[in-house]
């Protein structure tokens, strides 16, 4: 039996985690009374996930009402607005060079993660599959648990000493070491989810160990690989103590760094920080209403193994 | 056939670790890199005098921690108390709120389809906008909270949240519990759903309420789980630091001072990088002590569990 048709069999198909699409639970048949209680309940849970979903809509949907004020309007401290501008839209743009920090973060955040995937899935395997170097498994997860400050004065003392102080290069190398142990730890769900008599099918019909890896396992972990890569390109485009050291340059600024620079300018309103803040996180928005049940499978295969 | 057979073998495990080994090389040159040499580095300018133009510029033995523990310092000590009570309270609310929603998300499955969009904008906002949000929201001048609490005669001046004692550290903290609520519903959702449809059912058809199925059914079963929700949530707030960044610098006073923008500050602020790295070598044991018990814990129960 060839590697090809035991992967044509699909025997994955539980490999993708699916959040909300079970059918629902088969009704139990109960008297009236159970019924209007029940009715009650789903009622009440309804309103309950009402009100969740309002606080977790509060903040952005205010910053979206922001950028509709004027400077006078945003005092008020009101939601709406009976005079609502445009203004802000292209104020903000002209003001802060909005698309080139998003470009910079979302350039140097894809990059990183591609870096991420290409460190974290063979020694995923490794450890994983191959039962080699447990230790560095280990290692990974435990450095993780280390605070990222403990790392950031040595780190800037190196980067310096190499150069890669400003530089797209220095900060995708940074991201792309830095998550490994999250990559790892979301793959490594992946990778036990493939059933071991694949890899074992595929050695004794003589394939070597990297070979099955490439060939066998890395197309039956592309769910996973996508998950992660897509995590960690968000923990790279959000991340903002490394980057206010090591990319204050205008040429590589990110979003987050350009962001908290107009905390203190005069010149950047309410409306205007509103609008650039919007534009900033929409890139991330998109990816994650774009590829939801992917990140949430990826998310919930780390945690709950 | 079986001598062949052995041969494979044989030759199969030199080769698995040599092929292991190579897929390895390249994590253990970045934690190499990226974790044993900061830690190295870091532990040799905590015992010396050290600014960034100059690390290592005089020896001082122990110094800085003398300092910063008997010495004249009041700052530090404070801050780890408080980023210990800061990541305990958060967590503790976030599983909280975040298991409450995930049992609402059990029992309304359509309602929870469309939730999930929302749960997920909280987690992927860059925390430093987070911080930016809730900053607006609660200006005293033209924040939202500010003019509904004046508009329903609640309070009669605006108050300043990030700007008096107490709201300052509960304002990061509720900015915080926003933004990782979301997480640790999925987290706990895709627990419950552990729980077999079936025995919640036959509990449901024994007469069991909500209340009762979720106290002596789904918590019991779902408990090693929620333990590393909690644990990872704890990990994960001992690093913050964006939020103190945006909404408070640290203030008013020390009262929003935790460890890790403490560190920043000594070491990126006040330049002394030796008594900054002796302050994170104190941290990192702090968080260790801390963690080392639940993560201990959350084995043997996950070896109890499994």
């Amino acid at each position: 039996m060839t590697a090809e048709t035991v992967v044509g069999r699909e025997p994955l198909a539980e490999l993708s985690f699916e959040g909300g699409e079970a059918p629902p639970a088969p009704a139990v048949e109960a008297g009236a009374g159970a019924r209007g209680r029940t009715r009650t309940r789903q009622a009440l849970s309804v309103a309950g996930i009402g009100l969740y979903a309002g606080f977790f809509l509060l903040p952005i949907a205010f910053l979206v009402s922001l950028t509709f004020k004027t400077r006078d309007e945003v005092l008020l401290g009101r939601f709406f607005t009976d005079k609502p501008t445009l203004e802000n839209w292209w104020k903000a743009f002209e003001v802060i060079h909005l698309t080139a920090f998003v470009w910079h973060s979302l350039l140097i955040a894809t990059l990183s993660a591609v870096l991420t995937l290409i460190v974290a899935a063979p020694a995923t395997y490794a450890v994983v599959r191959l039962r080699r170097g447990e230790f560095v498994g280990s290692l990974a997860l435990s450095s993780y648990i280390a605070p990222p400050v403990v790392a950031l004065l040595p780190l800037f003392f190196l980067m310096r000493w190499l150069g890669l102080l400003n530089s797209i290069p220095g900060m995708v190398l940074l991201y792309g070491f830095m998550n490994v142990p999250v990559a790892y730890w979301l793959l490594a769900g992946f990778v036990r989810k493939i059933p071991a008599a694949l890899d074992e099918a595929a050695w004794i019909d003589g394939a070597g160990f990297i070979r099955t890896f490439v060939l066998i396992d890395l197309p039956l972990l592309v769910p996973g690989l996508v998950a992660s890569g897509l995590i960690c390109l968000i923990l790279a485009y959000n991340e903002f103590l490394f980057a206010s050291l090591f990319a204050q340059d205008e040429s590589v600024r990110g979003l987050t760094v350009a962001i908290s620079l107009f905390q203190g300018d005069r010149f950047v309103n309410f409306g205007q920080m509103a609008v650039a803040s919007l534009v900033g996180i929409t890139p991330i928005y998109v990816i994650a209403l774009l590829f939801q049940d992917r990140l949430i499978g990826g998310l919930t295969a780390g945690g709950v193994k | 056939m079986s001598a062949a057979f052995s041969v494979i073998l044989r030759g199969g495990t030199a080769n698995r670790s040599a092929a292991a080994w190579l897929m390895l090389t390249p994590v253990i040159i970045g934690l190499l890199v990226f974790a044993v040499f900061p830690s190295v580095y870091v532990a040799g300018l905590s015992v010396t005098k050290s600014t960034l133009g100059q690390p290592f510029k005089a020896w001082i033995g122990l110094g800085n921690y003398r300092w910063l523990t008997v010495g004249g310092d009041s700052t530090f000590l404070p801050s780890l108390a408080r980023a210990a009570l800061f990541s305990f309270a958060v967590a503790v609310v976030e599983l909280w709120l975040g298991l409450w929603l995930a049992v609402l998300l059990t029992s309304s499955r359509r309602a929870g389809r469309l939730l999930r969009s929302v749960l997920l904008l909280p987690l992927m906002t860059p925390p430093v906008l987070v911080g930016v949000a809730w900053k607006l929201l609660l200006a005293p001048g033209g924040g939202l909270v500010n003019g509904e609490l004046l508009s329903l005669g609640l309070i009669d001046a605006p108050v300043s949240f990030l700007g008096t004692t107490p709201w300052a550290l509960v304002s990061i903290m509720v900015a915080d519990v926003w933004q990782w609520t979301p997480f640790v519903t999925l987290l706990a959702y895709a627990a419950l759903r552990q729980v077999p449809d079936d025995v919640v059912e036959a509990a449901m058809l024994d007469g069991a309420g909500p209340a009762s199925i979720f106290w002596r059914i789904q918590l019991p079963l779902t408990s090693h789980l929620l333990l590393a929700i909690f644990v990872l949530r704890l990990i994960m707030a001992f690093k913050v630091f964006d939020l103190v960044y945006v909404l408070t610098f640290g203030g008013p006073g020390n009262s929003t001072d935790m460890s890790g923008f403490t560190i920043w500050r000594t070491g990126l602020r006040e330049f002394d990088v030796g008594l900054a790295s002796a302050q994170t070598v104190l941290f990192a044991a702090f968080v260790s002590i801390v963690l080392l018990p639940l993560l201990w814990l959350h084995r043997r129960v996950e070896e109890h569990a499994s």
